[in-house]
């Protein structure tokens, strides 16, 4: 109890300090006045027992100050004082505070801005129930709808059935959840019933029955999904998120129950997903609607749901407490194994040895399927080595301005220890002043943070509908921030202020009147090379970058993208069967010609340089199939003129190429130079897929066309092939019914001006086709494309961003340390012109210092740049090792930069008054 | 060098205990009456008083209780405190005092 009552006492003296203090000085004053009176009594005048009262009291000042430092708060009081001291200090070189604070703001807040997306991209869990007991099966994010076998024989995409299995077969799991691995790649059509409202297309995932269970979700309205909704025949539900819900029906109650048309299948409305449940996954589109993994054959035409060699779900589960997973990894690794051996896929293969290689890694599945992470992970780690270099120079930067400052205060430190000033006293106010300085930089850095953190995610996700990342730092970025900036701050606060505790008064009290200390040390010239090195090696990526997106831009597409606008459509939500899509083609090339302006009517599975590719293996008849596969494109006649692809031989697509037609193929020049090296003639040659084994006569090549880009720039030798798209082949047995293939994902649109509401137009031409034909995606061709470069853009402006900011520092630095070292020498120049020394010498004398200390941060950057360039080698398009283009331009730009730098206080310096200088010596 | 202080504060705060130990005192009174005790032995600013009530408030072995004067009073901690510290002086002095006198 006694340390309650003293902590109560130390409380007390902190909060009424005040208080205390006048009782007692009244409690001292009643003592010297009894013993005045005393003394008055014994015989003394009023002036001797006064005289004689203090002396048999003592120093009533100093024995207050120690009565007061029994409360144990003197440290506080100083600290305060020492504040107040350094604020007053700061206030009075508003030059220095605004540059250390901006300084510190800059560093510290790109860092803080990177850290905050590391933060939320890469450390924080899904909004879920105890998220550490959540296991994914599976390392990687393969996607979407895969069949065959897995090269490396990691798994993370499974069948139905194998779901199913293992959900009965680890009794490890509490519970195991599915989900649809590529739900953002088909989106579905949906309408309210009774709503005057078009269709809409929008994001839907099937999941497993037990989904929300596994998660430990609550509904906010309604309920979730039952095992007993994921039956097959059972009445189709759905689930709608929260923010779907707040934003479409205002957070109305009267939703739940209602029938929703959903590609055309009506759909009853169980439930709301709590608020905050964004999915399974990070992404920029997220799910509206969750249904029932056995609604998706009739809701999608998916018969893959209910084939076991396909493969379209991740699995994520909840273990049961002090589960070992190194040998439920064993366990399930071997059931998956021998189950996919007694499958279609390798009963048919010759290879065995791929089965034997299967398995499943278990990772942590608190954050979810982490997709979006993949994506960004090199160029996160990328950015954070940038803006730890930044952070890096920006320390230089305040080290050097605090030991200029430590050294021109020496006078006033010295003055201060002769006058009785304690060591230590002085090296906490200089501290103090650090820390202050470092607290306040850290305040501005924050604002930079938070700032830069949003600009970044708005680079990273432009035109994004929703930004699945929260930008608001968290605590721990916070912490980070603030660590960092104090951490800073008192670093290079303890340099100065010990050198200051060292100096000996009287030596600097006299040098103080002479300047004798003759130009900035060897630390301080070291910190500046240092800092011309960093911004070299940043400058240099930056320009890698910049290289790197200029090639990638000037990149021959061999395509045509003016007056060409892509709508993309999803004809099997508006609830057209496979058998109606002829007529439903030919119907959208009519209407569309009808309108002034359209040329070509292109229609297609997908178009260039978006998301998606298709993709079979490929045996040309004749020839052992060597294992390589060709990407695929079904398309009608125009489409090719649609897209500015020149067919170089044979024919394209012809409008006569129906179902009914012999199955013809149209190979890119890729497709030839892989399949007949020898110069054959590829028209007239047949190929297909290698398995059944007749199918490699399926197709007949027709015409060859140019390697038109599909899906990304980075894809080399991109093999292609493009067949009609209401065409099957032959050995094809699947009923016509569930052919997916059949279905168009885009109409890509060839005006003959620039028509600015073809959006507009589109949306009505298509809903007067049918009112359920909603538009899922529209772009001009040019924004299309321009989305590809996004992610390049982003990283060349951020390189840039940074680069750009290491020069600013850097040249900050140097000025900085050429002006110190020009007023220190302000009277040995002046000495040196009254002795007759040019003008032009001077500023030579000074452009020196300032240009050698340059040019060797320039040899140890441009040394250090070779093995930082290895290490981003591989974000970069089609550039090798550091080139000579780069280096040259930062080396050039640093030069420049610097000796502005330099020529500033050179000038200055050179302007100095002889007389002046002397006379004030 | 030893610490005079150490030995100034041990015997001064010693004795505040000692005076307020039969009843609360408020500060001048116990400085009267340390000055009685002490007058000869020790040489004692009165206003040392102060720091070392201060000291023993926050020990906390006293405690102190304002009327119109600010009355000081020994709470149990401080007793011990005081019966164990007039023990160790009592052992000191009796082995300290036959090597004193023998000098």
């Amino acid at each position: 109890m006694t340390w309650v009552h003293r902590l109560w006492l130390r409380l007390q003296s902190l909060f009424l300090r005040k208080g205390l203090a006048k009782e007692l000085d009244g409690e001292i004053q009643f003592h010297v006045d009894e013993l005045i009176a005393e003394n008055i009594v014994a015989g003394m005048s009023p002036e001797e027992a006064r005289t004689a009262a203090l002396r048999t009291f003592g120093n009533a000042t100093a024995l207050t100050e120690e009565a007061r430092a029994a409360w144990g708060w003197t440290w506080l009081e100083q600290l305060l004082q020492d504040v107040r001291y350094a604020l007053r200090q700061l206030r009075k070189t508003p030059g220095f505070t605004t540059t250390v604070v901006l300084t510190l703001a800059l560093g510290i807040g790109a860092n803080a801005a990177i850290f905050a997306l590391m933060d939320g991209l890469m450390m924080r869990s899904l909004p879920v129930a105890d998220p550490k007991t959540l296991v994914r099966l599976g390392d990687s994010s393969d996607c979407c709808v895969n069949s065959g076998s897995v090269e490396n024989g990691s798994y993370a995409l499974f069948s139905t059935e194998i779901y199913e299995r293992l959900k009965k077969y680890a009794p490890e799991f509490e519970d195991l959840a599915a989900m649809q691995a590529g739900f953002p790649y088909r989106p579905v059509v949906a309408r309210r019933d009774g709503s005057q409202e078009n269709a809409r297309s929008v994001m839907g995932e099937f999941v497993s029955g037990n989904y929300f269970q596994t998660f430990g979700l609550r509904p906010a309205a309604g309920r979730l999904f039952s095992d007993a909704d994921d039956v097959k025949g059972a009445p189709m539900v759905a689930v709608m998120s929260y923010e779907a819900w707040k934003r479409d029906d205002a957070s109305d109650t009267s939703v739940i129950g209602s029938t929703f048309w959903i590609n055309t299948k009506a759909v009853t409305l169980v439930g709301i997903a709590p608020e905050g449940f964004f999915g399974d996954r990070l992404s920029t589109s997220p799910p509206d609607f969750y249904f029932p993994i056995e609604t998706h054959p009739v809701i999608s035409i998916a018969a893959y749901v209910h084939d076991p060699d396909v493969r379209w779900l991740y699995i994520i589960g909840r273990v049961k407490p002090a589960t070992q997973l190194g040998p439920l990894q064993e366990k399930i690794s071997a059931y998956v194994r021998q189950w996919l051996k007694e499958t279609r896929t390798f009963s048919s293969t010759p290879d065995k040895s791929l089965a034997e290689k299967t398995h499943v890694v278990l990772t942590p599945g608190g954050a979810g399927i982490q997709d979006l992470r993949e994506q960004y992970q090199s160029n996160l780690g990328l950015l954070m080595g940038a803006s730890a270099l930044v952070l890096l120079i920006a320390c230089a930067n305040i080290a050097n301005l605090l030991l200029v400052r430590g050294m021109r205060r020496k006078t006033e430190v010295s003055l201060r220890a002769a006058l009785g000033a304690a060591r230590n006293r002085i090296v906490r106010q200089l501290l103090t002043e650090s820390a202050v300085l470092a607290g306040l930089g850290g305040i501005a850095g924050l604002a930079v943070a938070y700032l830069g953190a949003r600009m970044l995610l708005s680079l990273a996700f432009s035109g994004a509908q929703t930004i699945p990342i929260d930008a608001r730092p968290s605590v721990v970025v916070l912490a980070f921030a603030f660590a960092l900036s104090l951490l800073t701050g008192m670093l290079f606060g303890v340099a100065p202020a010990w050198m200051a505790s060292q100096s000996n008064p009287a030596d600097a009290l006299k040098s103080g009147v002479r300047g004798t200390t003759v130009g900035a040390s060897l630390l301080q010239r070291g910190l500046v090379v240092l800092q011309a090195a960093l911004s070299l090696v940043l400058l240099v990526q930056a320009g890698l970058f910049a290289q790197s997106l200029t090639k990638l831009q000037a990149t021959d597409l061999k395509l045509d993208p003016r007056n060409r606008y892509i709508a993309h459509i999803n004809p099997q939500g508006a609830g057209y069967s496979p058998r109606e899509l002829e007529t439903l083609y030919r119907t959208i090339e009519q209407r569309f010609h009808e309108l002034p302006g359209v040329g070509k009517v292109g229609i297609a599975t997908y178009t260039p340089l978006e998301d998606n590719n298709w993709s079979n293996g490929v045996q040309v008849q004749g020839q052992p199939y060597g294992g390589r596969d060709a990407s695929f494109i079904k398309a009608n006649s125009e489409y090719f003129d649609s897209v500015g692809t020149h067919v170089i031989m044979g024919r394209g697509i012809r409008t006569q190429d129906l179902l009914a037609a012999p199955t013809v193929a149209v190979v890119n020049q890729t497709f030839v130079k892989d399949f007949f090296p020898n110069g054959e003639n590829p028209i007239g040659r047949h190929f297909g897929s290698p398995v059944p084994s007749d199918a490699n006569g399926d197709y007949e090549i027709v015409g060859v066309a140019e390697d038109t880009v599909y899906t990304s720039l980075r894809w080399k030798d991109h093999r292609m092939y493009f067949v009609p798209i209401t065409q099957r082949p032959s050995s094809n047995k699947e009923p016509i019914d569930q052919d997916l293939s059949l279905y168009a994902g885009a109409l890509v649109l060839q005006t003959q001006w620039p028509v600015n509401n073809m959006e507009e137009i589109a949306r009505k031409t298509l809903a007067e086709i049918n009112p359920n034909l909603a538009v899922v995606k529209f772009q001009t061709f040019d924004q299309q494309i321009a989305d590809r470069f996004n992610h390049d853009r982003l990283v060349a402006q951020l390189t840039a961003l940074f680069g750009g900011l290491a020069l600013l520092l850097a040249t900050i630095g140097l000025y900085g340390v050429t002006a110190y070292t020009v007023a220190r020498r302000t009277s040995e120049i002046g000495i040196r012109m009254a002795l007759g020394a040019p003008r032009v010498g001077v500023i030579g004398m000074v452009m020196r210092g300032a240009i050698s200390q340059t040019a060797i941060g320039l040899a140890i950057g441009i040394l250090a740049t070779l093995p930082c360039v290895r290490l981003v080698e591989s974000q970069l398009y089609e550039l090798q090792g550091v080139n000579a283009t780069a280096l040259t331009a930062s080396v050039l730009t640093l030069a420049v930069a610097s000796s502005l730098a330099g020529l500033i206080p050179a000038r200055r310096a050179a302007s100095t008054d002889p007389a002046r200088t002397l006379r004030a010596e | 060098m030893g610490k005079p202080n150490d030995l100034v504060h041990g015997t001064l705060e010693l004795s505040v205990l000692k005076t307020i130990a039969p009843e609360p005192k408020h500060g001048w009174a116990i400085a009267k009456r340390i000055q009685q005790i002490l007058r000869d032995v020790l040489q004692v600013r009165q206003g040392s008083l102060y720091p070392a009530l201060h000291r023993l408030e926050q020990k906390p072995w006293i405690r102190r209780r304002a009327h119109f004067y600010k009355f000081y009073l020994l709470i149990a901690a401080g007793r011990v405190q005081l019966e164990n510290e007039a023990a160790n002086w009592d052992r000191l002095s009796s082995t300290i005092n036959p090597v004193a006198q023998t000098s």
